[in-house]
């Protein structure tokens, strides 16, 4: 750096040393401790700054602006409706931020793995010799289910809290409690999973079929519940059911 | 934002504010009217700023750029827009002279400077702001604002020399080129 690049740099250093620790100005600073004619350069600058900056300082300012600002501030606040209010504009952003997190927290706490359902549903199927459902709520869906005129697609009238409380097989999947009934349909067996639609984005909108070991299923839901279908049979067989 | 807290921040800052308006508008009455729309915008909007630390700045740039809103367009160019920068550094000022000063001679020589230079110089003099936060008050580089300052020196210092040599009798020696130069 030479003398016309520290000078450059020290043009810019307030005369009050508010600057002093601003590290832009060490090396220029260091300059001018080293170089007599830069130095002095400095002093006067520093002098001539300090003089214009207490002259302009001393402006006199008109009397009554202070009032007139506070005023002018006050009465377009005043003019500010409630709902402009730092208070209430805080509240909102609170309860917004507090929603947000709710729904996110709803949402992840529903978000499902439907391979992992799919497949522990299959393994309980495939395990049909230890089901058995009681109740007449249960009795009556699985003779339903059994009749060929039955669409197990179309809407379904199922009451899962009569289900649980008449005896019905339940079971944990996913951390979701679910109905079960097996039924016989032209000599094959089905078992029929039931649970309450869970409220998740990823929800399959058409029926997704699977295959685990030698159990076939589909998945599809409604606007009430989520079923899950199961057998040995083929998916051209679950299809025809639905 | 209270009423106290808005009444601090007023009797902190509103000295500073309206001797800025006043370098830059060249006018008591349009200074006050620069520096009260400045805390009522402050007032309309203020209350968003999310850091507190900044409302100085904030502020600063609010009245800037309400004067840049205000005022005409080729008002800025001045005569001494024309004079070479190295014709402006050979002018030498005593700070003993601008001691003995009156500030208002002092104020009239600035509001002669160019008005780019005009406003980096004031808000440098009146201590509020450092040259980065000159650069975010006027939105323009650090490296512009030391480069302003440099020149607006100049500018003010030929400013003083000529009215101290007015008064002294003397011709003023500043002259006037056709060679323009740029600014930055």
């Amino acid at each position: 750096m030479d003398n016309e690049e520290a000078k450059f740099i020290l043009k810019a250093y307030r005369p009050s040393g508010a600057d002093a620790k601003n590290a832009r100005f060490g090396a220029a600073l260091n300059q001018a401790e080293r170089d007599p004619a830069l130095k002095t350069w400095f002093e006067r600058e520093q002098a001539r700054d300090k003089a214009i900056a207490v002259k302009l300082q001393s402006i006199r300012i008109p009397t009554g602006l202070r009032e007139s600002i506070l005023t002018g501030g006050k009465l377009s606040a005043a003019r500010r409706s409630w709902w402009q209010q730092p208070a209430w504009i805080a509240m909102a952003a609170s309860i917004a931020i507090l929603l947000t997190l709710a729904l996110t927290w709803r949402y992840r706490s529903v978000r499902i793995d439907w391979n992992q359902v799919v497949a522990q549903i299959s393994n309980d199927a495939a395990h049909g010799e230890l089901h058995g459902s009681h109740g007449e709520a249960a009795n009556q869906l699985v003779a339903m289910l059994s009749s060929s005129a039955t669409h197990l697609s179309a809407p379904m009238n199922i009451d899962l809290g009569k289900l649980k409380t008449d005896g019905c097989r339940t079971l944990s999947v996913a951390g979701h409690e679910v109905m079960e009934v097996c039924f016989v349909r032209s000599g094959a067996e089905f078992h029929l999973y039931v649970m309450k639609r869970p409220v998740a984005r990823d929800l399959p909108r058409a029926p997704q079929f699977a295959t685990n070991a030698d159990i076939h299923s589909v998945l599809w839901t409604d606007a009430d519940h989520l079923y899950v279908m199961a057998s040995t049979k083929d998916e051209s067989a679950l299809k025809a059911l639905l | 934002m209270s009423d106290d807290a808005f009444s601090q921040l007023v009797d902190m800052y509103y000295p500073s504010l309206y001797r800025f308006a006043l370098s830059l508008a060249r006018s008591e009455a349009d200074a006050c009217d620069l520096a009260q729309q400045t805390f009522y915008v402050w007032a309309k909007k203020g209350h968003a700023l999310r850091e507190a630390a900044k409302a100085k700045s904030w502020l600063f740039t609010t009245l800037y750029r309400e004067f840049l809103r205000g005022r005409r367009r080729g008002e800025r160019m001045t005569a001494l827009e024309a004079v070479p920068e190295a014709q402006l550094e050979e002018v030498t000022l005593e700070p003993e002279t601008v001691a003995s000063m009156d500030g208002s001679v002092v104020l009239a020589a600035l509001q002669e400077v160019e008005e780019i230079f005009r406003a980096p110089l004031t808000l440098f003099y009146l201590e509020e702001l450092s040259y980065q936060e000159i650069a975010e008050a006027l939105d323009v580089p650090v490296g512009t604002v030391m480069s302003r300052l440099s020149r607006g020196k100049a500018q003010l210092r030929t400013r003083l020399v000529s009215r101290v040599e007015t008064n002294s009798g003397k011709v003023v020696p500043f002259q006037s080129s056709t060679n323009k130069s740029s600014h930055g």
